[in-house]
C-alpha cells in the first residue's frame, strides 16, 4: 500500500481511492443543472456544495472518507459581498474617471494602469482564498485544512509575476507557475501540520517551451497560408486546415506542458511524512480531453455537467500518497476559518471546484 | 444498540461507539467508557453511503460521527432528515420547488424585459442631451445647411406639432447628405432626416413620417430602447456623461412593434389636427411594403418594419370630409428640396 496510518488500514494498496458512481452523481448534476436556471444561477452556490459533498464523501484516504461541510449559504453571502464591493468599486471608477480625466488628462493613463495591477491583485487574492477555503472546509478524521495567512502579500507577488510574464512575451510562465504554487502551498496546513513545495521548473520549462514555440511557428505558418482579405484594411482569412492543424498542434503542446506541471507540482509538495506522486502521463490527459471534448459535441454540450465528477475521479485516481500518519499526533487546526467563502473566485467567476 | 466510530475533533483518533436512541436525540457510548449526549437539532446528516451515515454537531468543530447501516427504526427516527437540494427545496420537494421557481424567475425575467418602459418617461431629458448633441456630432461633415432649407424642414416639424421646437427639451432637426431612405429620432430630441426622404417623397408624406419620429421622442421611446438594448447600466454612463455608443450603435437601436404601432397612432392624430393628407404617408407605406426588405438604400425599412396593416392605418383615418392642406407652400417645398445645395464645413 502507498501510505498507512497507525489506524486500520485501508483493504487495498491505494492510499486514495474514488468509490463515486456516475448512477449516484447524474440525479445531483441533473437537479443542479435545473435549479441552477430556474433561480437564474443565483442556486450555483448551492449547487457547488453539493456537489463538493458527494465527491468529498467518495474520496477515501488511507482508511477514511473526506467530509466537505461548506454550505451554499456562506459560498452565496460571501459571493454577494465580494460583487457589492467590486460593484461599488465599479461605479467609483465610471464616475471618477470622467472627473480625473477632465482634471489631470494624460495621467489618466497611469490610472488605467493601477486598474489592471489592481486587477491581478484581485485574481491573486482569489486563488489564494479560494484554495484556504477549500482547505477550511475538508475534514478528514475530524480534522481540518486552512491558513492563517490572508493573502496579500501573496497577492502582491503574483502581480509581479504576472507583469514579469506579461513583459518576457510568456517565456516567464513556468517560473510564475511554479514559484505561485509555491507561495500558495507553503502558507497552508492540515491540523498542525505545514505543506511544504518547493517546485521547480526543471520538468516543466521543456515542455513549456515546445509549446510556445508551437505557437509561435504556427502563427507565421498561419499567416503566410492565409488567403488574401476579402476587403482591403480587413484582416485575412486564415486557411481553415491550416487553422485547424494549428489549434490541435498547441492543444496538444499544452497537455504535455499539463501533464509536466501536475507531475512536478505533486512530487514537490509534501506535509508531514505524507509525500505525493501524479501518475498521469501525456497519454492519460490526451484520453481525458479527448473524451470530455467527445461528450461534448454528442450531447450538444450537456455532459458539461458532469465534467467536475469525470475531473475528480481522472485526479484522484492518478494521485498517489506516500508515508504514514500519526492519527494522535494529527490534531486540530488552529486557524481561523475563513467567512467570505469562495467569494472572490465567484465573483471573477474562476475555479471549477 | 448501534455501533460505529467517532472523531472528537480533538485529534485524528478514531473512537469506537455504541449508539441508542434517546430522547430529543441520540446517547453515545465510547471505548473509554464516556457518555455523550447529541441532540438532534444540533446533528447535520452530511453524507451516506451503502455503509455508513455519517453526521456531524453544528456545535463542535470536527466532531465527526458514522454509524454503520442498516439503522435501527428508533436511531434513524432521532436522526435529522438527510440533506439534498437545500432547507426551503428538501421541505417543498424536489418537482414544485422547480415549478415555483420557474414561474418566478418567468416574472423577474418579464418584469426586466418591461422594466425599460415603465423607466423610460422618469429619465430627465437632460442626461439625454450631452449624449445626443455628441452622436449628432459624428453627423458634422455630412450636415445639410442650406438656411432657408433647414427653415422649411423646421417650419414643417412646426406645422406637425405646434411648438414642438421650443424650449430647452424641443425638437432639433436636421437634415443629412446620405444617400440612404431613413429618419431617425436620437436620445435627446434629436431628430435627422436623410437626403431622399426629403427628396423622393413630397412634404405630406414627409410630415407623416416626421411625425411618426415627434412620437418615438415624445413618448421616450428612444430612450426606452437604448436601456432595453445596452442595459440599465447605460442610463448610469449616460448620468456620469460618457455612455461610450457612437451614431452608428443609435441608428441600430429598435423599437418594439407595439411602441411603432403607438407612434403611428401618434403620428395619425398629428396630421389630422394639423389638417394634412394621411394619404401620401400610407401611399408611401405601401409603395416601401411591396420593396424587397433587403434592398440596400432602404434602412428605415429595417428599424421601421412595414406592413400593409400600417398603410392601411393611415389610409383609413383620411376623412372625406375634411378640408386638408398642403404641408408645406410651393416655396417652402422648393426651399426645403435645395436643403443640401450647400453643406455645412467639416471644420464647424
Amino acid at each position: 500500500m502507498d501510505a498507512i496510518a497507525s489506524a486500520p488500514a485501508a483493504d487495498d494498496g491505494r492510499a486514495i481511492q474514488f468509490s463515486g458512481t456516475l448512477g449516484e452523481f447524474l440525479p445531483i448534476a441533473i437537479s443542479n443543472f435545473l435549479l441552477t436556471i430556474v433561480t437564474l444561477f443565483i442556486y450555483r452556490s448551492w449547487a457547488k456544495a453539493r456537489e463538493r459533498r458527494y465527491l468529498w464523501s467518495r474520496t477515501r484516504f488511507i482508511d477514511d472518507q473526506l467530509q466537505w461541510t461548506g454550505t451554499g449559504l456562506e459560498m452565496f453571502i460571501g459571493f454577494v459581498v465580494v460583487a457589492v464591493v467590486l460593484g461599488v468599486a465599479y461605479l467609483g471608477f465610471v464616475f471618477g474617471l470622467q472627473a480625473l480625466v477632465a482634471r489631470v488628462g494624460p495621467l489618466a493613463l497611469l490610472v488605467v494602469l493601477l486598474l489592471y495591477v489592481g486587477g491581478f491583485y484581485l485574481y491573486g487574492l482569489a486563488r489564494f482564498r479560494g484554495l484556504r477555503y477549500r482547505l477550511s472546509r475538508t475534514w478528514w478524521r475530524g480534522i481540518r485544512g486552512g491558513s492563517d495567512d490572508p493573502g496579500f502579500s501573496y497577492a502582491g507577488k503574483a502581480v509581479g509575476y504576472y507583469f514579469a510574464t506579461f513583459f518576457l512575451a510568456g517565456l516567464f510562465y513556468p517560473w510564475a507557475q511554479a514559484k505561485l504554487w509555491n507561495q500558495r502551498w507553503n502558507k497552508m496546513s492540515f491540523g498542525p501540520q505545514n505543506f511544504e513545495a518547493t517546485m521547480t521548473t526543471d520538468d516543466t520549462s521543456k515542455p513549456f517551451f515546445i509549446m510556445w514555440g508551437a505557437i509561435v511557428v504556427g502563427s507565421v505558418i498561419l499567416a503566410v497560408t492565409a488567403g488574401p482579405g476579402v476587403e482591403p484594411g480587413r484582416p485575412s482569412e486564415p486557411n481553415p486546415i491550416v487553422a485547424l492543424l494549428f489549434y490541435a498542434g498547441v492543444g496538444l503542446a499544452y497537455l504535455g506542458f499539463l501533464s509536466a506541471y501536475y507531475r512536478a507540482a505533486a512530487e514537490w509538495t509534501r506535509i508531514g511524512d505524507i509525500e505525493f506522486r501524479f501518475n498521469a502521463d501525456f497519454s492519460d490527459w490526451l484520453k481525458f480531453y479527448a473524451a470530455t471534448i467527445g461528450l461534448a459535441i454528442i450531447t450538444l454540450g450537456l455532459a458539461m455537467i458532469v465534467y467536475n465528477f469525470r475531473y475528480w475521479r481522472f485526479v484522484t485516481s492518478h494521485l498517489e500518497v506516500y508515508g504514514t500518519v500519526d492519527v494522535d499526533q494529527l490534531t486540530q487546526s488552529q486557524t481561523r476559518a475563513p467567512r467570505e467563502a469562495e467569494g472572490f473566485l465567484d465573483a471573477l467567476d474562476i475555479g471549477a471546484f | 444498540m448501534q455501533s460505529g466510530s467517532l472523531f472528537d475533533g480533538s485529534s485524528a483518533r478514531a473512537h469506537a461507539v455504541q449508539v441508542a436512541a434517546e430522547k430529543d436525540g441520540i446517547r453515545i457510548e465510547l471505548d473509554n467508557g464516556r457518555v455523550e449526549l447529541a441532540p438532534t437539532r444540533l446533528l447535520r446528516r452530511l453524507s451516506e453511503d451503502q455503509r455508513q451515515v455519517r453526521l456531524i454537531r453544528s456545535d463542535v468543530e470536527g466532531w465527526s460521527l458514522r454509524l454503520d447501516k442498516p439503522l435501527a427504526d428508533d436511531l434513524l427516527a432521532r436522526l435529522p432528515r438527510d440533506e439534498r437540494y437545500g432547507r426551503w427545496i428538501d421541505k417543498v420537494g424536489l418537482a414544485p420547488a422547480l415549478i415555483v421557481l420557474a414561474v418566478l424567475t418567468t416574472g423577474v425575467v418579464a418584469t426586466g424585459y418591461l422594466a425599460p418602459h415603465w423607466i423610460a418617461p422618469h429619465v430627465p431629458m437632460r442626461w439625454e442631451r450631452k449624449f445626443g448633441e455628441t452622436v449628432f456630432g459624428d453627423f458634422r461633415g455630412v450636415r445639410c445647411a442650406n438656411p432657408r432649407g433647414q427653415q422649411a424642414l423646421e417650419t414643417l416639424v412646426e406645422r406637425v406639432a405646434p411648438g414642438a421646437t421650443k424650449g430647452p427639451d424641443g425638437v432639433k432637426v436636421a437634415a443629412v447628405d446620405v444617400p440612404i431612405f431613413n429618419a431617425v429620432a436620437l436620445p435627446g430630441g434629436y431628430i435627422v432626416v436623410f437626403k431622399p426622404a426629403i427628396t423622393e417623397t413630397d412634404s405630406d408624406a414627409l410630415a407623416g413620417v416626421i411625425a411618426h419620429e415627434i412620437a418615438h421622442v415624445r413618448r421616450r421611446h428612444v430612450t426606452e430602447a437604448l436601456i432595453r438594448e445596452l442595459g440599465i447600466g447605460a442610463l448610469i454612463r449616460m448620468f456620469a456623461g460618457n455612455l461610450g455608443a457612437n451614431a452608428e450603435q443609435m441608428l441600430a437601436l429598435s423599437y418594439t412593434r407595439t411602441n411603432e404601432t403607438q407612434a403611428d397612432g401618434d403620428a395619425i392624430d398629428m396630421l389630422r389636427r394639423a389638417g394634412i393628407s394621411p394619404r401620401p404617408t400610407a401611399a408611401l407605406f405601401t409603395r416601401f411594403s411591396k420593396i424587397d426588405r433587403s434592398a440596400a438604400g432602404t434602412e428605415w425599412l429595417q428599424s421601421h418594419p412595414l406592413s400593409g396593416k400600417r398603410a392601411r392605418a393611415f389610409d383609413t383615418s383620411f376623412d372625406p370630409h375634411a378640408r386638408y392642406e398642403p404641408a408645406l407652400s410651393d416655396k417652402e417645398q422648393a426651399a426645403l428640396a435645395n436643403i443640401c445645395n450647400g453643406r455645412e464645413s467639416k471644420s464647424e
